[in-house]
């Protein structure tokens, strides 16, 4: 079964294209990008594929769930990293990670634990944080918001058998977008 | 899914020092309001428009709108109107600064102080904030309209007790649930419908 199917996706708001139609299939363990013209662009076709953002045509489904009509069902196999990743200290790292615990409803120990674990395999850095909070739940497809080519290496080491969908901005695929993601790499 | 487990994590996220601080706040200001003009405006209208109008600035208010808006709470497996709910608690505990700042400066003034009016501005207070919780997925005039409503919901609940005194209370408390209940679902609709887009 594929883990995400998109078909012709849209997002329009007050009648204005922000991004055009886009369609792909990921298989577990398939990793891809997807290039959108725009940093807003490549944040909202994340998002659509992360079940976050409901596309305006065209249609989503994680697994076997449409994400606009089961979007809990679809959020739940998927880890979404956003762009800025996770800004916060360690602390708050922790805090981050116990709060999700409750959330997703895991054992709060062993998710602190998966956290430390997967924070000394990744390395550290805001964007780290972040892909570290998204691989706490046990998720079928990774998303990442505009990562630098080597957080999807890493997340393809750290779980194989999910499906990774990274999205960057077209022609602008080596050019880091923001400076904490530079010191990251 | 344990809703009630990811319902508890979100309130404790809402009720921080920042929520402590607005609690002590609003309680001071209302204590204050009340003992300058609680001999000044003593009919009870003027106690609840204040609960309601304070409760629903302080629901709709922009930082508070700005935490709830976070793609943090949009990436969770949770449906709109269990979202709702969550969010519902922190702001509903912050309206009960009102009723009972009032209270406190009405007492130290007058040395007396109606607990069904208590019991009619707390219901104000706290339909007033539900219906101000959809302002803060809506900018603008929108926003700004549902600021005015939630300003004119609270008192409206309260008309049977104003016009009936204390017989009226239980039918302001059946209007207040109503409302309550209708703005609470119009609420997780607005939440299932909003599209958290990035700010760039």
């Amino acid at each position: 079964m594929k883990i995400l199917r998109v078909a012709d996706a849209s997002f329009a708001r007050d009648g204005v294209d922000l991004i055009a139609p886009f369609s792909l299939a990921l298989d577990a363990g398939d990793a891809t990008e997807v290039g959108q013209p725009t940093a807003l662009a490549a944040s909202i076709a994340a998002r659509i594929c992360a079940a976050i953002v409901r596309p305006t045509h065209g249609t989503v489904y994680v697994g076997e769930y449409e994400t606009r009509l089961q979007p809990p069902q679809a959020k739940r196999m998927v880890g979404f990293v956003d762009a800025s990743g996770f800004a916060g200290d360690v602390h708050a790292l922790r805090c981050e990670v116990a709060f999700r615990s409750d959330v997703w409803n895991l054992d709060k120990a062993a998710a602190q634990a998966r956290a430390t674990q997967l924070l000394e395999q990744i390395g550290d850095g805001p964007y780290a944080r972040g892909i570290v909070l998204a691989l706490v739940a046990d998720v079928a497809l990774v998303v990442l918001d505009q990562p630098a080519k080597s957080f999807v290496k890493k997340v393809r080491r750290l779980v194989p058998e999910a499906a990774v969908l990274a999205t960057l901005v077209a022609g602008a695929a080596s050019a880091p977008r923001e400076p904490a993601l530079a010191a990251a790499r | 899914m344990n809703e009630f487990r990811a319902t508890i994590a979100i309130v404790r996220r809402h009720i921080d020092r920042r929520f402590a601080i607005d609690w002590a706040m609003e309680f001071g200001i209302v204590a204050a309001i009340a003992y300058a003009f609680t001999l000044t405006f003593a009919h009870p209208l003027f106690p609840l428009a204040i609960a309601s109008v304070l409760a629903a600035a302080s629901a709709a208010e922009r930082a508070h709108a700005e935490t709830l808006r976070r793609v943090t709470f949009f990436a969770m497996p949770l449906y709109g109107r269990q979202l709702a709910r969550a969010h519902a608690i922190a702001p509903a505990l912050l309206a009960l600064a009102i009723p009972l700042g009032y209270t406190l400066g009405a007492f130290a003034r007058t040395h007396v102080f109606p607990a069904q009016l208590f019991a009619a501005m707390l219901c104000s207070a706290l339909v007033a904030t539900l219906v101000a919780l959809s302002a803060t997925f809506r900018d603008g005039a929108r926003a700004w309209l549902y600021v005015v409503l939630a300003s004119f919901a609270g008192p409206l609940v309260a008309l049977p007790f104003v016009l009936l005194g204390t017989h009226g209370l239980a039918l302001t408390y059946a209007l207040g649930l109503i409302t309550a209940f209708f703005a609470l679902r119009a609420f997780g609709e607005t939440l299932a419908r909003y599209d958290p887009l990035p700010a760039l």
